[in-house]
């Protein structure tokens, strides 16, 4: 099945009114486009509890959906808030060790540029996009990612700091 | 809900425990809020008396001024709390900062004219007088503030702190809308700071106070 805009609409309002069927198969359309939407954007260690958790959070928020507005860019809000808590919780975590396994492939996630998680990204200044995008996407450690940009590595870390939380404050902007 | 090994497992899981739920309709938290805020005014009026002024048919300009910037703040920043109840990439929430400058105007206002007339502003019959107000709108702030939460808490806000801080600068300009049906003060500089202050307080106990309230 096609995960375009008015089928999953269509589900979705199904969904809430309690279609088991419907619900069915539009967590599986969801399932798929999250994989895609979140390519790239996190370790794919992590991509199964992201794309899972975000599901969670589908099922448990499925009433702040209004039926008279796109569904797309209401799963990509949800989405993009899954995908900031989980840096966050690396962050927390201190998980800054190397993961070798987390090269992405270049499949583009095909969906709509501005419900992107590029996009978002794309909103920071480019150092703090560069500081997330080595040691919270791509695993690097604070070490090698100050070695990589030039920055020190308390810069690395205030760059993190300060980059996630204006992701955090952005999530809905296009 | 403990996560399944697979997606599929917790797929079926989730659709197992599907029921029918009522959407957030922004009209029917439009609604709702005002409804707090009318029984908060109205409940003022009740036990405190409307204001002695508007009884004997006066009406002062600076208070319905002041007045109604803080009406208009508090619908302004009660249309963005529930906007940021239902989630949507593309979403504006600032519209509130708007109403929000207009009525810093009146705390500006205040100090400028406290400033120029110097310590009486600090005496302490004013002081008490404008604590009353502070405590009496913050209180007056209550209904519409627990409504607000309850409300995104049903929802899914993607920014809890900055919902919080909207939803208390609603609640507090609500409570210092009805207070000020009764409050019987038209000095600027009693309305610009002490009225102020339960919109700044409220703001800042919703910023503190809300955001683990509806993290989700």
């Amino acid at each position: 099945m096609r995960a375009d805009e008015p089928t999953l609409a269509r589900l979705m309002r199904l969904s809430q009114q309690g279609d088991k069927q419907a619900y069915a198969t539009l967590l599986e359309a969801c399932q798929r486009w999250l994989r895609a939407y979140y390519a790239r954007r996190v370790a794919p260690s992590s991509l199964d509890d992201l794309v899972q958790e975000t599901l969670i959070a589908l099922h448990t928020k499925r009433a702040s959906w209004d039926a008279s507005r796109p569904f797309l860019p209401w799963l990509a809000a949800i989405a993009r808030y899954r995908w900031v808590d989980h840096l966050r919780r690396l962050y927390r975590a201190d998980e800054h060790e190397l993961h070798e396994e987390l090269i992405g492939t270049d499949e583009e996630p095909g969906i709509a540029a501005r419900i992107s998680l590029d996009r978002l990204l794309g909103l920071l200044p480019p150092a703090q996009e560069r500081a997330i995008a080595l040691v919270k996407i791509e695993g690097l450690s604070i070490a090698e990612a100050s070695a990589a940009t030039g920055q020190s590595e308390s810069l690395v870390k205030v760059n993190i700091h300060r980059g996630l939380k204006k992701l955090a404050a952005i999530i809905e902007k296009e | 809900m403990t996560m399944p090994h697979t997606s599929d497992a917790l797929i079926a899981e989730l659709v197992d425990d599907l029921a029918p739920v009522k959407p957030l309709r922004f009209g029917e938290g439009i609604a709702l809020t005002l409804a707090a805020a009318g029984v908060t005014a109205v409940a003022v009026v009740a036990a405190f008396g409307l204001r002695a002024e508007w009884l004997a048919g006066h009406l002062d300009p600076m208070q319905l001024v002041s007045t109604g910037l803080f009406l208009g703040l508090a619908l302004a920043a009660s249309v963005t709390v529930v906007v940021m109840s239902r989630p949507h990439v593309g979403s504006d929430h600032s519209g509130w900062r708007w109403a929000a400058a207009m009525a810093g105007l009146l705390p500006l206002a205040g100090v400028i004219v406290a400033a120029v007339r110097g310590s009486q502003t600090l005496s302490s019959e004013v002081m008490r007088h404008g604590a009353e107000c502070l405590a009496g709108g913050s209180i007056a702030s209550l209904l519409v503030f627990a409504l607000l939460v309850l409300w995104l808490r049903r929802g899914a806000p993607t920014s809890p702190e900055r919902a919080g801080l909207v939803a208390g600068v609603a609640a507090g300009a609500f409570g210092i809308f009805a207070a000020s049906l009764h409050c019987p003060d038209n000095d600027i500089v009693h309305i610009g700071l002490w009225h102020s202050a339960a919109v700044v307080a409220m703001g800042l106990v919703g910023r503190v106070v809300v955001p683990r309230l509806i993290r989700w």
